[in-house]
């Protein structure tokens, strides 16, 4: 038989309220879902973002390069003997010289001077040297 | 919540309103509150997915006998006699009062473990006698006999601690 001793201590135990348990897991998956999701939004666009600063540096790097290659194309001091002829070089230099024939002449006249590799000789310098009897 | 038919609606209410019990209880078994709350979860996951509750006559019993089991099957994986973890709070003391909390923790704590079921189940759980001696195997008498011994253990252990505070 419990004692009112017991009966009081009983009632003293019981205004000791247990923890309330965290919610269960289902209720809470939307809201971790939703959480989940911000995190991922924002990395995305910092990634979106960087990518086009990539892009827009990386063109920009290879741009100036382009202009500074039309801008010398356009000097003709800067055209070299090893530079191809482009139709780009050719407009740059009809650009500057007075007329169609001149600039043709330029081009014809220019010394052409091809390294050749050591102990070889061109033909034309052979030939110059040797004296023909005709 | 997904399913929101009338069984998780009523599986929900049971959560909400044996959940701390329960938790007190799975907290008793294995001494840790994380595993407790795990166990506790289990078992209301496992009822959602099968929803078979309706068919349970006693669902409070049913309730603490699934959450024992759980609890159970949980310590044998991990070490069965892992110590409590009195660190934490189980309680919301009355009255803030933190150190009474703590000193009913540690009176718990000195319990054999199946007095402690008894107790747990008794006061926080308001389980008869009866629905806890179908819960734990033994006949109403031994469990009535248990939680007695366990109530003047708990009452000696709490008050001599008190009048040593008191003392000193």
């Amino acid at each position: 038989m419990p004692t009112p001793d017991d009966e009081r201590f009983e009632a003293y135990l019981k205004q000791f309220r247990p923890l309330v348990p965290e919610p269960l897991p289902m209720v809470e998956r939307s809201h971790r879902a939703r959480r989940r999701f911000a995190p991922g939004a924002w990395a995305a666009a910092a990634v979106a973002v960087l990518v086009l600063v990539a892009l827009t540096l990386h063109i920009r790097t290879n741009r100036a390069p382009v202009t500074e290659t039309i801008g010398n194309a356009g000097n003709p001091e800067h055209l070299q003997d090893s530079q191809p002829l482009t139709m780009r070089s050719a407009n740059a230099l009809m650009a500057k010289t007075p007329s169609f024939k001149a600039m043709v002449d330029d081009m014809a006249f220019r010394s052409q001077t091809v390294p050749l590799p050591k102990g070889k000789r061109s033909a034309v310098a052979v030939l110059r040297k040797e004296k023909i009897k005709l | 919540m997904h399913r929101t038919d009338g069984n998780t609606a009523e599986i929900e209410f049971l959560y909400r309103q044996h959940g701390p019990a329960l938790l007190l209880f799975a907290h008793a078994i294995t001494g840790e509150r994380g595993r407790a709350q795990d166990a506790v979860h289990q078992v209301f996951l496992k009822l959602i997915e099968k929803g078979s509750l309706r068919q349970v006559a006693d669902k409070k019993a049913y309730l603490f006998a699934c959450t024992r089991n759980a609890a159970l099957n949980d310590s044998k994986l991990r070490d069965r006699n892992a110590p409590l973890d009195t660190d934490s709070a189980w309680f919301i003391p009355p009255d803030r009062d933190y150190a009474g909390e703590q000193n009913l923790r540690r009176a718990l704590e000195a319990l054999p473990h199946d007095q402690r079921q008894v107790i747990v189940l008794h006061i926080w759980g308001e389980l008869t006698f009866s629905q806890i001696s179908d819960l734990v195997g033994l006949s109403s008498n031994t469990v009535a006999s248990r939680y007695r011994y366990a109530l003047a253990k708990l009452r000696d252990s709490m008050f001599a601690k008190e009048n040593s505070c008191a003392n000193s």
